[in-house]
């Protein structure tokens, strides 16, 4: 603009619209690496098919979420990713899950050493009947990371901000600790064995509104260093906090056995604005039968 | 008054009454062995050992055997004990058959007479391994007749940590043994310390076993494990066969040492009890 | 708490100041280039609007967005539902001002009117002024600063009269009766981002208040 004149008192920002798009990661997110590559995926539980044919990529450093009706397999598909579902008798994987392109399911692959990477984070908050410094220590120990556990306390507790309300009070036992307190206690025990991935099971859903809050928040700082796959029966949560969306459903056969089935995988934001499938439409605007 | 009120209230009449009675039962009974025992309460029935001087005589021994057997019984049942709970809560695949059966067996195992205990002490260890009539072989038995109940406490207390703290320790990477021993047993303690300490008060108090494994009846020496031996309950017992009245009333006085033994192990399993009582 | 959602907020609200900047330029430029009859600048204003454009459709999707992925409500909805309506206020002026500068290129070689130039140059001032503070009242919830307003548009309305009153004294002859048309458009125009601005002004009073009121109503 050479002719156009300008007034020098006033500046004029950048556009920050598009830093705010960069900065909540949603835009390119399909970009990034892939932690977690899924192929195919169905899981049965005793010859019950709990869900099928699941194929879909999880990337990195950014908030996936698995929303769905109740028994769409969300949390059976979760629980695959870190073998927690090792731990239920009768259940069998079917498909493939790579991680970092690894199958996690390959005969040489330790749990133990899958669940050290991939940490998880469940409905209510277990705290361990112990203070809130063995609780955290708990992790560390176990897999034999003694060094500088003061330190390691300390910088969980930070991350998971709750270090100012308990810095004064370690030795004290956990369970007095709030709901929402608990569960950021839970999340800083995650923390401490320095995942690469937290996994979070409907983590708000036994909070009150302003916990819920906090822990969103907590996601978003979190999300920077760590991968993080929730699953929520919340839909604005989802569309609060996640970067990419998956929205499940339940298909009832003919014998009336019920499985569950992906329906549409995509950036949050088409999710919510123009869904692709009538099925996700009618589900996030509280339609469906 | 109404119909459904006067039902209610006859109703909690009867409950009283069941009550009642018991209290009475019991209270006839303390009454009787405090009014002929208390007098007959003193140092000399501790520290002596039995005599035919009813002044002189004492359950020393007797009162002494009973100590050891307790911790010989503590140090046999709670490893055991424990670790077949364990075993059972944890790592048993409950669908396997011969599980099943180990299930059955226990509790059938705690419905067994105490006197079959007592010949299967004799016939095995005793005359089986050779033990002989001593205090060792009493332990043992004792241990045998007392484990169900210590398991079947153990599994309680096991059963009761629920599992989202196990599904939390695996999901931190912790193997099975690790969250067996670091988050599952520390929780549990409290209910196989009170399971444990009922079981050692009743096995205090068992008699028929202990006579077939041969407690001797007249020890006047200072028993050993490996030596012959005899219990509160038969020293008890022996008293009150014998003819001088005084024996009878001697035999009072140690059955409220006895009871006083007993008393004491509840109430501190009680107190364990209410102490670590967790809610989660 | 909720701070992505406050930073994406306030995302939206800056948005919106740069646009306003963008507008005051091009209205600048507009007036210029009537009052100094230069079509090279009334080109430039003209290519120029593609940038308003561009943030007005940023700001639109920002907006849809957050809709859909923040549920706002109370004072969140209502500031959104005001910056909803202000962009598209602004995106009109940007569009009237490109209409100012295709008048002028139409009235190229006409024989233009030095009192009339002069009184276009105060209605601009005059409408810049208003968008300045119309902003200015958004960014500081001042309701009172927006319903002032509405005594400077009242300024612009006196020009715009007084601006026909001149044109019918100035005689018939085609050309000047041509040049006279496109001028009261011209006007007209500037009398519109006036309005424009009131209305924004009315936005903010809504969202200081919760109600919405015309500041005046239709007969004045």
């Amino acid at each position: 603009m050479v002719t156009m004149s300008t007034d020098s008192s006033t500046t004029i920002e950048p556009m920050s619209l598009a830093d705010i798009a960069k900065e909540h990661g949603d835009a390119g997110v399909t970009n990034r690496e892939a932690v977690f590559q899924v192929n195919d995926l169905a899981v049965s539980y005793s010859g019950n098919v709990a869900i099928r044919d699941v194929s879909l990529d999880v990337f990195e450093n950014a908030i996936t979420a698995f929303i769905g009706p109740s028994g769409c397999g969300k949390s059976t598909l979760i629980r695959c990713f870190n073998r927690m579902n090792d731990l239920v008798p009768g259940a069998k994987i079917a498909g493939q899950v790579l991680y970092h392109g690894k199958d996690l399911y390959a005969d040489d692959v330790d749990p133990v050493e899958v669940r050290r990477r991939i940490g998880m984070v469940f409905q209510k908050p277990n705290p361990f009947p112990k203070s809130i410094y063995d609780n955290i220590a708990f992790g560390p120990r176990v897999l034999g990371l003694k060094d500088d556990m003061d330190g390691r306390v300390e910088r969980a507790l930070q991350q998971a901000a709750l270090w100012d309300e308990v810095k004064d009070r370690l030795k004290e036992s956990a369970l007095g600790l709030s709901g929402g307190q608990q569960q950021r206690l839970c999340i800083a025990r995650c923390l401490a064995v320095e995942p690469d991935v937290i996994l979070m099971d409907e983590p708000a859903s036994a909070l009150d509104p302003i916990s819920t809050t906090r822990i969103e928040d907590l996601m978003h700082e979190l999300k920077r260093e760590y991968t993080i796959v929730i699953v929520t029966h919340n839909m604005q949560q989802a569309a609060r906090v996640a970067d990419m969306t998956a929205f499940f459903s339940v298909e009832v056969s003919p014998d009336g056995k019920r499985t569950g089935i992906i329906v549409e995988y995509d950036r949050t934001a088409k999710i919510f604005t123009t869904p692709a499938d009538k099925r996700t439409e009618d589900y996030v605007t509280g339609r469906f039968g | 008054m109404s119909r459904r009120t006067l039902k209610g209230g006859i109703f909690k009449a009867l409950l009283l009454f069941s009550l009642f009675v018991g209290f009475l039962m019991l209270g006839v009974l303390l009454v009787d062995v405090f009014h002929d025992g208390l007098p007959y309460l003193d140092l000399t029935l501790l520290t002596n050992p039995p005599s035919s001087d009813p002044q002189q005589a004492g359950a020393r021994p007797a009162i002494l055997a009973t100590l050891y057997i307790g911790v010989l019984l503590l140090l046999f049942v709670v490893p055991i004990g424990v670790g077949t709970a364990v075993y059972l809560e944890e790592y048993a695949d409950k669908t396997r058959w011969y599980n099943r059966l180990l299930e059955i067996n226990i509790q059938n195992l705690a419905a067994v007479p105490s006197i079959v205990y007592g010949i299967l002490g004799l016939a095995f260890l005793v005359r089986g391994l050779g033990l002989g009539r001593v205090l060792l072989a009493g332990a043992m038995i004792l241990t045998l007749l007392v484990l169900p109940t210590v398991i079947i406490a153990a599994r309680e207390a096991i059963r009761s940590v629920p599992d989202s703290i196990r599904q939390g320790g695996y999901a931190l990477g912790a193997t099975q043994w690790q969250v067996v021993s670091r988050q599952v047993l520390p929780a549990s303690i409290p209910g196989i310390a009170t399971g444990s300490i009922l079981a050692l008060s009743r096995a205090i108090g068992e008699t028929a076993p202990v006579i077939m494994i041969g407690a001797v009846t007249f020890i006047s020496f200072d028993p050993t494990i490996l030596g012959p031996f005899t219990a509160l309950p038969i020293q008890i017992f022996q008293w009150v066969r014998l003819p001088q009245e005084e024996f009878k009333l001697l035999a009072a006085a140690a059955i409220i040492v006895l009871l006083a033994i007993l008393l004491t192990l509840n109430a501190f399993a009680i107190y364990i009890r209410n102490r670590y009582r967790r809610t989660w | 708490m909720r701070i992505s959602f406050q930073e994406e907020l306030d995302a939206l609200e800056s948005s919106l100041r740069v646009e306003g900047e963008l507008v005051l330029r091009s209205l600048r430029g507009s007036v210029e280039a009537v009052c100094a009859q230069d079509l090279e600048l009334a080109d430039e204003v003209i290519a120029f609007d593609d940038d308003v454009d561009s943030q007005y459709f940023a700001i639109e999707q920002g907006i849809e967005l957050l809709l859909a992925r923040q549920t706002p409500v109370a004072s969140d909805l209502r500031l959104v539902l005001a910056l909803l309506k202000d962009n598209l206020h602004l995106e009109r002026m940007g569009d009237l001002c490109v209409t100012i500068a295709k008048l002028t290129k139409l009235t190229k070689g006409l024989q233009p009117d030095d009192a009339l130039l002069e009184g276009f140059k105060e209605m601009g001032e005059r409408a810049e002024q208003m968008i300045r503070v119309a902003l200015r009242s958004l960014e500081q919830r001042d309701r009172v600063a927006a319903e002032s307003l509405l005594e400077l548009d009242e300024l612009i309305d006196r020009a715009n009269r007084r601006v026909v009153n001149r044109l019918l004294d100035l005689g018939h002859d085609l050309e000047v009766r041509e040049w006279g048309l496109r001028m009261i458009l011209v006007s007209r125009c500037l009398e519109r981002i006036g309005d424009h601005a009131v209305d924004i002004g009315e936005q903010t009073a809504y969202l200081v208040t919760g109600e919405f009121r015309e500041f005046t109503d239709a007969s004045h």
